[in-house]
This record gives C-alpha cells, sequence and structure tokens, in this order.
C-alpha cells in the first residue's frame, strides 16, 4: 500500500501539473511545472519526502530506462541524420566544452566578487 | 506471425532485457562510453531491424514506458530538495553560472548549427542538449524539433562531460570544487554527475543541483527565443 500511496501522490502531481499547463496563457513544459510543484509542496510541508522517497528513487535511479523508446524512434530518422552525423558530433563537442568554460569561470568570478564585498565591508578603510 | 508483436508486452519486455544488458555490461566495463542507455538503444533497434518488426509495434510498449517520463522529470525536485541547505549557502554562485552555462550552451550550438547551416528542425533538436533528457524533450518537442535525435544529442553530451570532466577541469585550471560540480552539471547534466559524485562530494551535489536549475533555465531562456 505504502508504494501505491506514493505512486498516487507523483501521478497527482503530474496530472495537476497538465491541468496548470493548460491553465497558463504561455507553453510551459508540465514536466517542469511537475516538478516545480512538488519542490513548492516540500518546501512547504505540505509534502515530507517520506511520502515519496521510495518512488522518486525508483524513478530517479531508472531515470535512463525510460528513454529507450525516444531514443530508439531514431531509427525513423536515419535518413536525416545521414548527411550530418559528423556536424552533430562536433556541435556537441564544442558547445560542451565552451558550456563547461563559461560556467566554471562566472561562477569562479561570482565567488570572487562575493568575498571582495565581504571583505570591503569589513574593513572599508582598504578601497 | 506478426501478430506475437502486437502487444504492448513485446516492447516493455524489449526495453527490458535490453536496458538490463546494458547496466551488466556497463559494470563490468566501468567506462562511460558503455552508457546503458545507449546500449539498450542499439540493442532494441537492432532487434527491429533484424526481424523487420515495425517501429509502432514496438511504440505499443514503448508508449507505456513514456508514461512515466513526467513523473520522473517531477521527482528530480526531489533531487533538489535533499540539497537544499547546499543551495542556500551557495544560491548566488550557483544560479549566476548556472544562468551563465546554460546561455553558453544554448549560444554555442545555435550559433554552430547557423555556420554548419543545419535546418531549423535541427537547430531546435539540439538547442537544448546540455539539460536533462526530459526537459530537453518538452523544450525541443513543441518547438518543432525531432525528438530522437534530442536524445541521442543529449546522451551523447552527457557522455563527452563524464568521460572529459576531469580534463577540463585540468585544462580550464578549476580549483574550486563548487565551479567546477556546477560546470560538470550545466554541461553534461546527469551522466556527467555520476562522474561528479567520484569526484568528491561538493562536486556530485552541486553537479546534481545544475541539472534542476539549469533545466528551469533553459526552459525560461527558450520561451524567450524560440
Amino acid at each position: 500500500m505504502k508504494i501505491i500511496k506514493q505512486i498516487g501522490i507523483v501521478f497527482s502531481v503530474c496530472w495537476l501539473s497538465v491541468l496548470v499547463e493548460k491553465i497558463l496563457p504561455f507553453a510551459f513544459p508540465a514536466s517542469v511545472i511537475g516538478m516545480i510543484l512538488l519542490f513548492v509542496c516540500l518546501v512547504s510541508g505540505a509534502l515530507k519526502i517520506e511520502h515519496i522517497q521510495e518512488k522518486a528513487d525508483f524513478l530517479l535511479e531508472n531515470m535512463a530506462f525510460f528513454f529507450i523508446p525516444a531514443g530508439v524512434s531514431i531509427i525513423n530518422y536515419f535518413d536525416v541524420l545521414k548527411s550530418t552525423w559528423l556536424q552533430l558530433i562536433v556541435i556537441c563537442v564544442i558547445s560542451t566544452v565552451v558550456t563547461f568554460a563559461v560556467t566554471a569561470w562566472s561562477v569562479r568570478l561570482t565567488v570572487k566578487l562575493l568575498a571582495g564585498r565581504r571583505e570591503k565591508g569589513g574593513k572599508p578603510e582598504n578601497e | 506471425m506478426s501478430e506475437i508483436f502486437e502487444t504492448p508486452y513485446f516492447g516493455v519486455a524489449l526495453s527490458v532485457i535490453a536496458f538490463w544488458i546494458g547496466v551488466k555490461l556497463n559494470r563490468k566495463l566501468k567506462t562511460p562510453v558503455c552508457n546503458p542507455l545507449i546500449i539498450a538503444i542499439v540493442l532494441v533497434s537492432a532487434v527491429l531491424l533484424i526481424f523487420r518488426i515495425p517501429y509502432e509495434s514496438y511504440d505499443q510498449g514503448g508508449e507505456i514506458i513514456n508514461m512515466f517520463l513526467a513523473p520522473a522529470t517531477a521527482c528530480l525536485a526531489v533531487a533538489v530538495y535533499t540539497k537544499l541547505q547546499i543551495l542556500k549557502e551557495y544560491a548566488l554562485p550557483i544560479f549566476v553560472g548556472c544562468a551563465a552555462g546554460s546561455a553558453a550552451s544554448m549560444g554555442s550550438v545555435y550559433l554552430l548549427c547557423r555556420l554548419f547551416g543545419l535546418d531549423e528542425s535541427l537547430t531546435v533538436s539540439l538547442i537544448p542538449k546540455s539539460v536533462t533528457t526530459p526537459i530537453a524533450v518538452s523544450i525541443a518537442e513543441p518547438a518543432g524539433g525531432m525528438v530522437p535525435v534530442t536524445v541521442v544529442a543529449v546522451i551523447f553530451t552527457g557522455i563527452l562531460g563524464g568521460i572529459f570532466a576531469p580534463l577540463l577541469i585540468r585544462i580550464f585550471r578549476v580549483s574550486d570544487p563548487v565551479a567546477a560540480g556546477l560546470a560538470i552539471g550545466a554541461s553534461s547534466h546527469a551522466v556527467g554527475t555520476s562522474k561528479a559524485i567520484e569526484l568528491g562530494e561538493v562536486e556530485g551535489a552541486m553537479s546534481g543541483l545544475a541539472i534542476g536549475i539549469c533545466g528551469i533555465i533553459t526552459v525560461l531562456f527558450s520561451m524567450i527565443v524560440l
């Protein structure tokens, strides 16, 4: 019964998020609405982590499995990929490196600025 | 003869067996190249092509598996919630890093697609490729992208991150574990995060947080540009 209840909670949140998606005046993916909804429920205390722990672990640990059908449908797109696969690989490689570098640098810069401000706040006569 | 494939059980069973083989191989070979999902996709595709089983027959089971994608995405909230403490502590660096990383990812993909002269549909399929698969798919699909191209690009990106994260940390001299973890999560989502967890506790937690936060930020950015 415990697992059934957890499945019920998670699926209810998903159903609710489809409802919210329909009401919203702009397009926003229901799955992400579900994520935000669940997060709000947890932070506000409406849901306790124990209420969904096992079901969440099951879904998160096996996340990759649920993408097999989406990936397999690539066999319907062989014609498109035959002429572009090399470009796609190059794009993935370059943009992954760029994303890594930009994220690392902007985090480093933010941490440095925060530390600098804290120092400035502590001893204002230095700057 | 072909009617034995005309049941949802066939697609589900084939997927489970293929994934089980993928996980086994991955454990044995211990390299991110042998990603269980990639192995499963190749195995299922091979079975369908070799035995000339129509994709539609497989998809009867596939649709049932697809139904779990939205609940799995929603549960990313649990992953973020369990790291709430560390999120509060580093709120600003996390948000700045994830926003900059998401913008860099989408911008660089867009520019490269233009450079290579790829069409609109392929471009849209690739733009969300640095975020976790369910969110990437929910961005690409309504915008006219090809879902399987998105899925494969996302997994490939994740594998790249998983393999090259330690090298990238050295090349860009990232000494701060917070910056390293966020960079891994922002550039290569869950597959990269499994590598980040090996590097250290802070790296793993930051990388895991970046998955959910970059996902939401990328959705917001794509609402503006797509």
